[in-house]
């Protein structure tokens, strides 16, 4: 699951926060911890745990949209989003209908620069 | 007002961040780097509220959308505790439907923020927070100063003695309370008018604030009398403290009536160790030893009997 064949878009993805001193540091700051973050992702969804998931990509949304990577929360959230209204008892189900969009999120993540 | 300025102005004040977001946290900090305030951060609802009542921030941001207790739990809470009530609370949230906002509001928020912060009104809306919090504090202050005098007045007097006491008998420290009346003060009204009577009560306070360490509590107790509470302090040197006061009121001369000394009596009660005491009944000594004062001729300071008979003897 969740591979890189699929590549919807290409080329790297700026900060829209890219020119603020002030935000330089933090957005390296969270470039640097993206893989990881990937890695989270990509293990729950192997693991079918819907809970985790659900956790891991609301964060990922409040906080890509606050580095200026507004592309990347508003996947994160598509995904929450999903896996809430299908709601916990179809936890295998649900992670099922979310694959197109966990690829896509790993897609942006990856492509996801600094300046 | 001048004397309680300090309490405003000498640290910053502290913004407490109850997100359960770590970038959240990272964001603010950088965010409101410049602004003059200490941050603050935890991660979950109850620490947050423990925090909030333990270090008393001058604002909350509080996280709407958080796992476990959520952000209008947290509000709540804050808003039933007396000690956290009139900490103002901004909410933050992701997108804030108009239902939350209402409800936000409902519950004593001051304002909300959506997230991704915009820079500029996450700044302004910060600030206008806390000239709320500074305004509401000044107030309350005003609320317990002496208008004559500038001393603190007899409610906030209530409450700090109570406070002090419960405290030096917890750590049995030291503590001492004078109380202090303007001797015939009757006859400088009656001879020189209200007016007059007026000066002579507030250059006793201020010669009462003249002489007092930063720790000491000065305060107008009612007409003519004044309360010294003297936290940390022994009977030995409250009466030293107290000798200077004297010696310096009874030196003064008052240009409404260069001829007429003023001169007060005092009365002391103090522990070297405070052991269990009701504060009404340490009031109570110091008083009878302020009547003792009087009766041996006034201008005059009288300590109240060794260790007061009802302090477990320490």
């Amino acid at each position: 699951m969740a591979d890189q064949s699929s590549r919807p878009g290409s080329g790297p993805i700026h900060s829209e926060f890219a020119g603020d001193p002030e935000m330089k540091e933090l957005i390296e700051l969270f470039l640097s911890e993206l893989p990881q973050r990937i890695e989270s992702i990509n293990a729950a969804f192997r693991d079918g745990d819907a809970a985790t998931l659900t956790r891991l990509t609301h964060q990922l949304r409040g906080a890509s949209a606050g580095y200026g990577f507004p592309t990347l929360g508003s996947a994160a959230g598509e995904i929450e989003d999903r896996l809430r209204t299908l709601g916990k008892a179809a936890a295998p189900l649900a992670l099922a209908k979310v694959s197109a969009e966990v690829n896509t999120l790993i897609d942006l993540c990856r492509r996801a620069s600094a300046a | 007002m001048a004397l309680n300025a300090a309490h405003f102005d000498d640290q910053q004040p502290i913004v407490l961040v109850i997100d359960d977001s770590p970038d959240v946290h990272r964001l603010l900090r950088a965010r409101l780097r410049h602004e003059q305030l200490e941050l603050r951060a935890v991660t979950n609802g109850e620490e947050g509220i423990e925090l909030a009542r333990a270090i008393k921030p001058a604002m909350c941001l509080l996280d709407l959308d958080m796992p476990g207790m959520d952000g209008f739990q947290v509000l709540r809470t804050l808003k039933n505790d007396v000690a956290t009530m009139d900490i103002p609370v901004i909410v933050l949230s992701a997108m804030v439907s108009a239902q939350d906002k209402v409800t936000a509001f409902d519950l004593g928020a001051v304002d909300y923020i959506t997230k991704p912060f915009n820079l500029t009104e996450l700044r302004v809306r910060v600030r206008s927070a806390l000239r709320l919090h500074r305004l509401v504090q000044m107030l309350a202050q005003r609320a317990q100063i002496d208008d004559l005098t500038g001393l603190w007045n007899r409610a906030y007097f209530d409450r700090r003695w109570t406070e002090e006491v419960s405290k030096a008998s917890r750590h049995q420290r030291p503590l001492s309370i004078a109380m202090l009346d303007v001797d015939h003060f009757k006859s400088i009204n009656d001879t020189y008018g209200h007016p007059a009577g007026d000066a002579v009560l507030q250059g006793v306070a201020r010669l009462i604030q003249r002489e007092c360490r930063t720790e000491d509590v000065a305060c107008r107790y009612g007409g003519e009398e004044f309360a010294l509470i003297m936290p940390d302090t022994g009977p030995p040197d409250a009466h030293n403290l107290c000798e200077r006061i004297r010696s310096s009121i009874a030196a003064t001369i008052w240009s409404q009536h260069p001829e007429r000394t003023v001169t007060i009596s005092i009365g002391i009660a103090g522990h070297a160790r405070a052991g269990e005491i009701s504060p009404n009944a340490w009031l109570e000594h110091a008083d009878r030893a302020l009547y003792a004062a009087k009766r041996a001729g006034r201008n005059t300071i009288v300590t109240a009997g060794g260790e007061p008979r009802l302090a477990k003897a320490g």
